[in-house]
């Protein structure tokens, strides 16, 4: 049962991941929580859903064109909520970031009902069995595909002239501005590439549970900032991390103690944390610019 | 001339808008419809269920002013959005009971919202009439809280002895951590052992949860004849799909929460073999629930599920009362205690001395994709 309930662990932990992704890097350069992004995730999801069952398209395709319509959808919350607001103070566009929440999940009430979808693929139903562990299809496609969104997004960051940038656009706004950075780009991509891996996730989660429903964002983005918060916030390796450690603590939690206390038992974990180490496991002391 | 053009224009303004008080407050006179309000959780976490709702409320409005009316009066439906939520549904009693052109209120949907506002509705005296809130506390709520839907003790208590008529020995059950689900665990967990069933698990989960692998990973280790789900049709739908990819292989018993077309569309073959006991089922023996049936898919162009049905049925006893004892409050509910073997979608009701349904329930399955009645 240990390594059964530590595979539903990871399954859920690298979704978290993937999600806890665009909170972390919009914080890491705006210092800014978009609450939006858990419902970013779940018109990811929608998308997904809508490019398969009323375009009849295939699977990839609809990650990748869900992913593409998603970072569009992410760059205009950006360019419309948010860079309006950016001198303002920090409550402000948090505020507006409520805003576009209720405004994303009312849209997709109305766009797609209030009810749950299922996901229509076949895809994913089958199971796999080594030793006593039983793997589904979909949790195998979604251990694989996390890992290589990750492993691309960490190459990306650390070895093309781009994600030096963004890096550098992440510790100092007016620096990088100063070094010829053009940091509205920037920002734009960070919320591009949060946005593609949340529609991912959203499309993977819809497959898993077999369900999309407007507020599906709701619990999976305050888990998602939590593992992001958990890792250490603006940290991408810590969103990763947060991410898994979340699942497979919620999971084992659940398994030894009591499904009752999953919730209980994941944010214990999270203050004791946040106790001994206030940046995160992974986070790097802010420094505070005077 | 510019003075006076303004001032004319002034003049103009005031009359228009005089005349439009005066046109608005005729119109109320006028038509004074009956009003009934609907409080349902139209946003929220439990928003489909709240479309449901209306749809079935307004359904029986519909019906009844399409062949006149009472009394030549329309009947109008006044929903309020209690968003599924207890403190959201106080408020939302405070708005019904003062106005005082709300004779009755069709609602609430959960059983936690019921339970919050019962001591307000019963208080100003004006009859709560849940389509839905099956938790055994309702009984006591007091003698202005109705409901059409019996209590989960009586449903869990049937369950149990028609498990045993089953042939189950080794029963687990996942419940929602509510009012309901935990009222649905007490009354089974009761009646088990006389059943000489064996509860090998209970497991709860958060109403909204979505992943139940961790629960049917301990589960599939003690594997039962049964699973007992004390939920909704969505959650049902996710259990009996992630079973099916843990491989865990079981029966799936139930109460008429999971009766949907929901559950089948999101469940798959995964509900196929599905137990669950219903009250409305069109297309047996109930005419009513037929004609109902048929009537909404018209309206609405999709297949109601029970919570429609409720609410049409709640909503129908209402109109009932205002037709037999007039639009009043207190005899509304004088008629509600003495309404006998009323015969609606869900089966033939009549109210207890506590405002608790009295029916018979109906044994469904699902077969190839579809409901059918247990034989």
């Amino acid at each position: 049962m240990f390594l059964q309930q530590l595979v539903n662990g990871l399954t859920i932990g690298v979704i978290y991941a993937l999600i806890a992704l665009g909170y972390t890097m919009v914080y890491g350069i705006l210092k800014m929580v978009n609450f939006a992004h858990g419902d970013i995730f779940m018109f990811g999801s929608f998308l997904g859903l809508f490019f398969m069952k009323h375009l009849h398209m295939p699977l990839y395709l609809a990650f990748l064109l869900s992913a593409a319509a998603t970072s569009a959808i992410g760059v205009v919350i950006e360019r419309v909520a948010y860079r309006p607001l950016r001198t303002a103070d920090r409550i402000v566009p948090l505020i507006s970031a409520l805003g576009v929440s209720t405004f994303l999940v009312s849209l997709a009430q109305k766009l797609w009902g209030t009810e749950m979808h299922p996901f229509p693929t076949a895809f994913g139903r089958g199971t796999v069995t080594v030793g006593s562990i039983t793997f589904s299809e979909i949790q195998i496609l979604i251990l694989v595909l996390s890992f290589i969104l990750m492993l691309g997004l960490h190459l990306f960051v650390t070895r093309t002239k781009t994600g030096t940038a963004m890096r550098a656009t992440s510790m100092s706004l007016t620096n990088a501005a100063l070094m010829g950075i053009n940091t509205n780009h920037m920002i734009s991509l960070a919320f591009a590439i949060g946005s593609a891996l949340a529609a991912c996730a959203g499309i993977m989660v819809g497959i898993y549970y077999n369900a999309v429903y407007p507020t599906m964002g709701y619990m999976a983005g305050i888990n998602a900032f939590t593992a992001a918060v958990l890792g250490g916030i603006g940290s991408i390796p810590g969103a990763m991390l947060g991410g898994i450690l979340l699942g497979v603590v919620e999971n084992l939690g659940g398994a030894y103690i009591s499904t009752q206390y999953q919730s209980v038992i994941s944010f214990t974990i999270l203050i004791i944390v946040l106790m001994i180490r206030p940046t995160g496991i992974l986070g790097k002391k802010d420094i505070n610019k005077v | 001339m510019k003075k006076t053009g303004s001032i004319l224009a002034s003049i103009a303004l005031a009359a228009s808008l005089l005349a439009g008080c005066s046109a608005n407050g005729g119109k109320q006179d006028a038509d004074g419809a009956i009003q009934i309000g609907l409080a349902a959780p139209i946003s929220g976490t439990q928003a489909q269920y709240g479309e449901a709702f209306k749809n079935g409320a307004e359904l029986a409005a519909k019906q009844v002013n399409d062949a006149g009316g009472i009394d030549g009066k329309k009947v109008k439906i006044v929903i309020q959005d209690d968003k599924g939520d207890p403190h959201e549904a106080v408020n939302v009693a405070n708005k019904f009971v003062t106005d005082k052109d709300i004779l009755a209120v069709v609602g609430h949907f959960n059983s936690s919202a019921t339970l919050a506002t019962a001591p307000i509705y019963n208080k100003n005296k004006i009859v709560e009439i849940s389509p839905s809130s099956s938790a055994p506390a309702v009984t006591n709520a007091g003698e202005y809280t109705f409901r059409v839907i019996t209590t989960d003790a009586f449903q869990a208590a049937y369950l149990a002895d028609w498990s045993k008529e089953l042939g189950y020995r080794k029963v687990a059950l996942i419940y929602e951590q509510s009012d309901f689900g935990l009222g649905l665990l007490d009354v089974y967990k009761e009646a088990a052992p006389k059943n000489n069933i064996e509860i090998v698990a209970a497991e709860s989960y958060n109403p909204g949860d979505k992943d139940f692998s961790t629960v049917l990973t301990k589960i599939k280790e003690k594997q039962p004849d049964a699973i007992f789900i004390g939920g909704f049709y969505n959650e049902a739908a996710l259990i009996a799909q992630q079973a099916q990819k843990l491989g865990l292989k079981t029966d799936y018993i139930g109460v008429d929460s999971l009766y949907s077309e929901a559950l089948l569309e999101l469940g798959g073959d995964a509900v196929e073999n599905m137990k669950l006991i219903g009250f409305f089922y069109p297309g047996g023996d109930n005419e009513e629930a037929t004609k109902f049936a048929e009537a909404y898919q018209t309206a609405y162009n999709s297949k109601p599920d029970t919570y429609a049905a409720y609410a049409y049925v709640a909503t129908s006893v209402v109109i009932e009362a205002i037709k037999h004892n007039g639009a009043d409050r207190e005899k509304i509910k004088e008629y509600l205690k003495t309404l006998h073997d009323y015969k609606g979608p869900t089966g033939v009701l009549s109210f207890d001395e506590n405002g608790d349904v009295v029916t018979t329930p109906e044994r469904l399955t699902i077969r190839n994709g579809a409901f059918e009645l247990y034989q």
